[in-house]
């Protein structure tokens, strides 16, 4: 029974977990490059989900083609965030940035209800991946669906921070933008770009909890929200530790479900959020 | 054409007590509920105005204005005279105590602490369903009642109350914003450091303006609990603080007046957008986001 238990909290912790990981990546990339916490970032996940399942709707994506409809869409929905908040605002305090994007959240979700309506919408599923039986463990399709799109994307976004110019470029932005303006980097092309890569990773992890969970209209900011907390956990700097992040508070959020009601869980986890923010190591002062 | 501060403060409310007088009681519904909004404003200018620090938390201290007022009515009545300094006193002390722990964080890590806050309140609320009402939401059997001038209720007499704890909260904001702990504020608004290195305790001094907004925005809820009879989790929700911030940040937080006069003027111009359905969130949006704008290009300039 007890393993029963543990098994079902593992696969729903996976699925929830991954998501919060992507979701988590797209927050430290753009908050390394800009020093700016998105608040639209869940509508980002929000609107290329929806877009990608209209595309489904009128014709037929093989699942190359969906992940890379999926990633033009949250690319162009990326750049389009940042050319309406930051892009217009780079001097501004950053509180007025931080509140354009909330602005911008609303945007995006009167978007989604004009266009989509407010009833959850279903989108089907994708990319055909099954069920998988690690030997006693059991990952369903949407798990293994939403791991796979984690890790992949978790790996490609590696190899190009760290393999390419452009990705040196980034990363060099994020750690001293004078310095990098020096060297001949483009800062503000990197700021739009940390937004673009952060909206294909949201579009893409729309995938995956799509056909999980449904896509409504003011589902952005709880997981935007998690995915916050995540690259919290994991401290922004390094890659692997954000998505294993994502994946504990996946993991603890799915063990709260099964112990304690569905509100009480949420005033759990929120006061673990709280607790975390205030004892979470700092290596410098000047973190916004 | 810089108009002396009195001389503003003073249209400002004139004007709004001109409102009160001569506009009929029903039509001040929906002015009272743009009041609560502002007084939340200015509780939020305490903190983000004279301290420097965000807070997403006004609404959770609004709702326990509200729903511990409500409550302890309902234990005793006709007690509030006792009750609501009480329970704004203990919402105060509650943020005060809060805001210690969270002085450390930066800007936007406060902004998601505090937002956490909000959506604890909001959760504890949903989950302690046989003491709050949960999501169904709590009948209001007393109103506030004074000895002597009997109850306090009915849609002019709370504008007045809304009034004069804005009255009282701007005098409270200008006295404090000019004093030696007022500067002590500003030092840690604007260089954390130096002002540690001239002695300031900052996280003393930031909870006490912290403490003041949230007893501030506790009274707001107090005064808005009793009136509309009727109380939910859906009224102190995290839009409530996200549009306080909002305002507070088109106006700019530390101007006494811009940010009221944002809330009232704007708050108003979205309540006539109801009849655009569904449309309005977007148009909410497009609202604000232009507001922020349209504040930074005369910054700029």
């Amino acid at each position: 029974m007890l393993a029963l238990y543990l098994a079902q909290i593992i696969n729903s912790g996976l699925a929830l977990g991954a998501v919060y990981g992507i979701m988590a990546l797209g927050f430290s990339l753009i908050f390394s490059a800009s020093r700016l916490i998105n608040f639209a970032q869940g509508e980002l996940l929000l609107l290329g989900g929806l877009s990608i399942m209209t595309l489904a709707g009128v014709m037929q994506l093989s699942p190359l083609v969906a992940l890379f409809a999926a990633g033009a869409a949250g690319y162009l929905l990326g750049r389009a965030l940042f050319a309406t908040t930051l892009g217009l605002t780079l001097r501004a305090s950053p509180l007025r940035q931080l509140m354009l994007t909330v602005a911008a959240s609303l945007v995006f979700q009167g978007v989604a209800i004009l266009a989509w309506g407010k009833n959850p919408l279903m989108p089907p599923r994708l990319l055909p991946i099954p069920d998988l039986r690690l030997g006693p463990l059991f990952l369903g399709r949407d798990t293994a669906t939403a791991l796979l799109l984690a890790v992949v994307s978790m790996v490609v976004l590696g190899l190009f921070l760290t393999r390419t110019r452009l990705g040196r470029a980034l990363r060099a932005t994020s750690q001293n933008a004078v310095a990098a303006r020096l060297q001949g980097v483009d800062t503000v092309f990197c700021h739009a770009l940390s937004f673009a890569l952060a909206g294909a990773l949201a579009s893409l992890a729309a995938l995956a909890v799509g056909p999980q969970t449904g896509l409504r209209y003011d589902m952005g900011l709880g997981l935007g929200l998690k995915g916050f907390a995540a690259a919290t956990i994991g401290g922004y700097t390094s890659l692997g530790k954000v998505f294993a992040g994502g994946i504990l508070l996946g993991l603890i959020e799915a063990a709260l479900v099964l112990t304690l009601s569905g509100e009480f869980k949420e005033t759990a986890t929120y006061t673990l959020i709280i607790i975390l923010l205030v004892i979470a190591p700092r290596e410098h002062d000047e973190r916004p | 054409m810089a108009v002396p501060r009195n001389v503003s403060l003073a249209l400002f409310f004139a004007a709004l007590t001109g409102v009160g007088l001569f506009t009929p009681g029903f039509a001040l519904l929906a002015v009272n509920q743009h009041l609560f909004l502002a007084v939340n404003v200015l509780a939020l200018n305490f903190c983000l105005g004279l301290g420097g620090q965000i807070s997403l938390a006004q609404a959770a201290f609004a709702g326990l204005g509200a729903y511990g007022s409500v409550l302890l009515h309902a234990l005793f009545p006709g007690a509030s005279l006792l009750i609501a300094p009480c329970v704004v006193l203990g919402t105060g002390l509650l943020a005060a105590a809060l805001s210690r722990p969270m002085e450390r964080l930066g800007e936007g890590f406060l902004a998601m602490a505090t937002l956490c806050v909000s959506l604890v309140f909001t959760n504890l609320v949903l989950t302690l369903e046989s003491v709050t009402g949960g999501s169904a939401g709590l009948m209001v059997e007393r109103p506030l009642a004074l000895p002597g001038i009997g109850a306090l209720g009915g849609d002019k007499l709370t504008f007045f109350l809304f009034l004069g704890l804005l009255a009282l909260g701007s005098y409270v904001f200008l006295t404090l914003r000019d004093s030696r702990l007022g500067r002590a504020l500003a030092a840690c608004r604007d260089d954390g450091q130096a002002a540690s290195s001239l002695g300031i305790d900052r996280a003393a001094v930031r909870s006490l303006s912290f403490g003041l907004g949230g007893g501030l925005s506790a009274a707001a809820g107090v005064v808005h609990g009793h009136y509309t009879g009727f109380i939910s989790p859906e009224q102190f929700h995290l839009e409530l603080s996200l549009k306080a911030l909002l305002f507070l940040v088109i106006g700019g937080p530390g101007n006494l007046l811009r940010p009221l006069v944002a809330a009232l003027v704007l708050e108003t111009a979205m309540g006539w957008l109801s009849v655009l359905g569904d449309a309005r969130t977007l148009v909410n949006g497009l609202l604000l986001g232009a507001a922020l704008l349209a504040g930074y290009w005369r910054i700029k300039k």
